[in-house]
């Protein structure tokens, strides 16, 4: 059996945890054998983001050394596979693992970029009758050049009905620390997106990026509305029958 | 200024030189511009005159083909007396001056070799370099009629003769400036003056014409 | 924080919260986005017609010695001249001269983002002298005695209801919001300007180096009539205007349009060569280039962040950015406000007094997406943001922070460790009703939106108990 390392976002691995469990079903689900390098923490991105690079340098030399050894990474998310793939050249050009952080980018994968064009599969076998639209996180969009991958794996979920929102494309404003920094400007990015999926009648708001999804929601709650976010990987975990330890993992 | 008196000059160069010394920085697979430079960026202009018709219908320029420069000086008499113009300024070239017999008659006419146009004139009439037909557009240089002439009075008739439409904008410029020329102001003009600074609305007649009139001699 | 980051704070919370001025902008860029993608369609291949772009723009920059000297000899050979000034100051004073040399009492000047960056207005008028904004929005922000708020269209942020009552005010005898109605009584207003003034002043939109032209677009004809009726025409520009061809505008016109306004190419295209030719009966006396630098040396000899100087001034990046859309171009308090604004700023007046420009972004990348010539702005502002940290001008606490989270990420056991410590304390916090007060830690989030779920156990603590020690 192919083998794939998970690379859990560090935010995901303390705050939003199903995200990171639903991904390792769904890819066991198609065939993979599953490891969780549990040496792993953080790969420095929100230092980067933030200009620190002499302090996320560190954590990136730390997270080549960690994931050394895997052939295939996969995370449930698209600005962090962005940090590995698109930053750590820049980051590390003058570190001794200047050459190994060049090669990482091209066996990371967003969780559903790895699906479409290296496992190959878009069936997976899931269930979930709502309407849902997709909100295209910058990252997976722009620099990993992602837009039809997570749609073509969405059009194969039973009972969805995917309907697409105004202005996909436009920031959510989470931005990492902008949200907190510049709450004011982030929250009405935010309130834009959240009046935006409204239109688009759905039931559900989905996408690849766990932090833009907590920043939508967020805002959803704070409005009152009905719509519920949900991670893509969470989306393509349902399957019918349910299985008891799905329903207990979620209610939690 | 003489470039002792600017001492500013020799201090930008010589900060331009020490800067470019070092190469710059590229974040991805840049030299892309060779290739390119072999791609066609535009989409095919087609029939000339037909793409000239479409792009004036569609950047407001009036667009009258005639049969024959007589033709079109008819056809420019024609609209200056549908229009009631009392003064109109010509740009003093050998054609214009036998054509000013027809629609010079009963009113009042500057030529260009006086003067530029004044507050008064009604209508500017003149030649042009070069008709495009990619963007529909008419290349006039201070040789037609002088600077002024394109953008003073409201109205702006221009006669121009078929083999001085050329199909693309990259060749018309390459056209318009040769070696031997003089001129000191050209201008690409596509379409009348408008503005949509007031709630994007478009309004036309900002400072310039709002009425852009080509009138194009097939043969 | 300095007072410029405050107030830029301030005036955000303000802007950000107004929802009819949202509204207003929402409704100008989808009127705008409608257009740009029409126009895309004149493009075959828009991708490679922005790759050449930019191999054009790279080309001029890294030879924009060579370029400019070619420029000044046309230029010179026709009777012009041209004038390099170092700063903003001397660019200032040698109109100053040149309008007291000649008298001036009246200028005429169409838009020029060069001449806001210097101050040149302010600097005329305390001499008496009249200066007239041409353009219309740039006329209308003029007479409200306010900066323009955006780059292509000055006066996106006012409503006709708005410019009526203003003109109603300013030059009487109006009282309308036709747009119509409007646009006449600018133009009569104006008309008295361009003929009695003695100097008109332009900026460039391109400097043709092979023939020693100064191009200058606009949609009105301001600007031919700038540089027809008065005695001097004065050029001010930045030295980065330079493109190496006059063909090269059969590229950049539409570019310019197409980014700019969403037109396939703007109204009046107008190339000037130097004062009126022999035999040319209408036209200037003196023609006058002033070749700005004002810093932009200073950022050619950045290596990594040169190809800001390709910037053509389209303002696409403005209309594209979402930062921009809620907070509006005055907001920036400077005179290059959106993405480019952004990036460009702290090298021309200094990081440290504007370096929260670019910690004000999302790095969402729309910019760069739209730029014609590819420039990769938004990771530029993360550059802004090391250069300020290794200039160690970030505030003690944010640096301390990220120590903390640099030695917090340095290893599993400590991770997971300061994981859990920081949950518990944050349901300790919330138990005894500190949720919402100032001693909340997620208070900065919570201001604005719900706080997220904590959940019981890490995903590492879960895996751990369902897969054993894999």
């Amino acid at each position: 059996m192919p083998k794939v390392a998970l690379f859990i976002p560090c935010f995901v691995d303390q705050l939003m945890p199903q995200v990171g469990l639903d991904m390792a079903a769904v890819l066991r689900r198609v065939g993979y054998e599953v490891a969780f390098p549990e040496e792993q923490t953080c790969c420095g991105q929100p230092g980067f983001n933030s200009g620190y690079w002499n302090d996320a340098r560190p954590l990136a030399e730390r997270f080549l050394r960690v994931f050394r050894d895997c052939e295939l990474i996969v995370a449930p998310s698209g600005s962090c596979t962005t940090m590995v793939r698109v930053f750590y050249p820049q980051l590390l050009a003058d570190s001794p693992l200047a050459g190994e952080a060049t090669q990482i980018g091209k066996r990371t994968f967003e969780f559903s970029e790895f699906m479409v064009a290296v496992a190959k599969v878009t069936d997976v076998g899931a269930d979930f009758p709502h309407k849902v639209t997709y909100h295209d996180a910058c990252h997976a969009l722009r620099e990993l050049h992602l837009k039809h991958e997570p749609r073509k794996l969405l059009a194969r979920v039973r009972g969805l009905e995917l309907v697409e929102m105004p202005f996909s494309e436009e920031c959510c404003g989470f931005g990492g620390t902008f949200s907190t920094k510049f709450g004011m400007i982030s929250s009405a990015m935010g309130d834009t997106k959240a009046g935006n999926a409204a239109k688009s009648g759905a039931e559900y708001v989905t996408s690849t990026d766990p932090s833009c999804l907590m920043q939508i929601d967020g805002i959803l709650r704070r409005r009152n509305s009905p719509i519920r976010t949900i991670h893509i990987a969470s989306i393509l975990a349902r399957t019918v029958p349910r299985s008891v330890g799905s329903m207990r993992r979620e209610a939690r | 200024m003489a470039a002792v008196e600017n001492s500013g000059r020799a201090a930008i160069l010589t900060r331009i030189r020490t800067a470019l010394k070092t190469p710059a920085k590229t974040h991805d697979a840049h030299g892309n511009g060779a290739a390119a430079a072999r791609v066609d960026i535009f989409a095919p202009v087609g029939d000339p005159l037909e793409r000239f018709r479409r792009e004036c219908a569609g950047n407001k320029t009036e667009l009258i083909v005639t049969p024959s420069f007589d033709a079109s000086v008819a056809a420019a008499s024609a609209i200056l007396a549908e229009m009631h113009a009392g003064e109109i300024f010509v740009q003093d070239a050998p054609r214009l001056r036998g054509a000013a017999v027809q629609f010079g008659a009963g009113r009042s006419v500057r030529w260009s070799c006086d003067g530029g146009p004044l507050e008064a004139t009604d209508v500017c009439v003149t030649l042009a370099e070069l008709v495009v037909a990619q963007t529909g557009s008419v290349l006039i240089s201070s040789d037609c009629g002088g600077r002024g002439a394109t953008v003073v009075a409201p109205v702006h008739i221009v006669l121009a003769e078929m083999e001085q439409l050329v199909p693309e904008l990259e060749t018309a410029l390459a056209q318009a400036y040769g070696p031997a020329s003089r001129n000191s102001y050209l201008s690409l003009i596509t379409g009348s003056s408008r503005t949509a600074d007031i709630e994007k609305i478009l309004v036309m007649g900002a400072h310039g014409p709002k009425r852009l009139i080509v009138i194009l001699a097939e043969g | 924080m300095t007072t410029t980051a405050q107030e830029f704070l301030r005036r955000a919370a303000e802007k950000s919260a107004d929802i009819v001025h949202r509204q207003i902008i929402r409704k100008n860029m989808d009127t705008y986005e409608e257009a740009v993608a029409q126009s895309r369609g004149r493009f075959q291949n828009w991708q490679s017609a922005r790759e050449r772009c930019q191999a054009i723009k790279r080309d001029a920059v890294e030879h924009l010695d060579h370029y400019l000297e070619r420029f000044e000899a046309a230029v010179q050979a026709r009777g012009g001249k041209v004038f390099w000034a170092e700063t903003g100051e001397q660019a200032r004073q040698y109109v100053l001269d040149l309008a007291a040399k000649h008298n001036v009492r009246t200028i005429t000047k169409s838009k020029s983002m060069v001449a806001e960056e210097i101050h040149l207005t302010p600097a005329l008028e305390e001499k008496g002298i009249a200066v007239f904004e041409t353009d219309l929005g740039e006329f209308i922000v003029q007479l409200r005695n306010e900066p323009p708020y955006h780059i292509v269209t000055p006066a996106m942020h006012l409503t006709r209801a708005q410019i009526a009552e203003l003109f109603k005010e300013k030059l009487g005898g109006i009282d309308t919001d036709d747009p119509v109605e409007l646009v006449a009584a600018a133009r009569v207003a104006l008309r008295r300007a361009f003929f009695s003034a003695e100097m008109g002043i332009t900026g460039a939109n391109f400097l043709v180096a092979d023939l020693g032209l100064v191009a200058i677009t606009t949609n009105e004809g301001n600007a031919d009539l700038g540089v027809t009726l008065p005695k001097i025409h004065v050029v001010i520009t930045g030295i980065e205007k330079i493109i190496p061809r006059l063909q090269d505008l059969a590229l950049f016109w539409p570019m310019l349009a197409g980014s700019g306004t969403g037109q396939p190419i703007t109204v009046y295209n107008t190339l000037v060569g130097g004062p009126r030719g022999a035999g040319e009966c209408a036209g200037p006396e003196e023609f006058h280039v002033i070749l700005l630098d004002n810093g932009r040396t200073d950022l050619l000899a950045d290596p990594e962040q040169r190809e800001v100087l390709h910037c053509i001034r389209c303002g696409a990046c403005l209309n594209a950015c979402p930062v921009y859309r809620n907070i509006g171009g005055h907001t920036y308090n400077t005179t290059y406000s959106g993405p480019i604004g952004s990036v460009l700023t702290p090298h021309l007046r200094g990081l440290n007094q504007f370096q929260h420009l670019s910690y004000a972004s999302s790095l969402c990348g729309a910019c760069a997406e739209v730029c014609p010539v590819k420039i990769d702005l938004h990771h530029h502002l993360l550059e802004n943001r090391r250069n300020a940290v290794n200039s160690a001008d970030r505030p003690v606490s944010e640096r301390f922070a990220f120590k903390m989270w640099k030695w917090a990420m340095g290893g599993a056991g400590r991770f997971a460790f300061a994981g859990a410590a920081g949950k518990l304390a944050l349901r300790t916090l919330y138990a005894l009703g500190m949720q919402g007060t100032a001693l909340d830690p997620l208070g900065a989030w919570t201001k604005f939106r719900a706080a997220p779920p904590l959940p019981g156990k890490s995903f590492r603590a879960q895996w751990k108990e369902q897969n054993g020690g894999r």
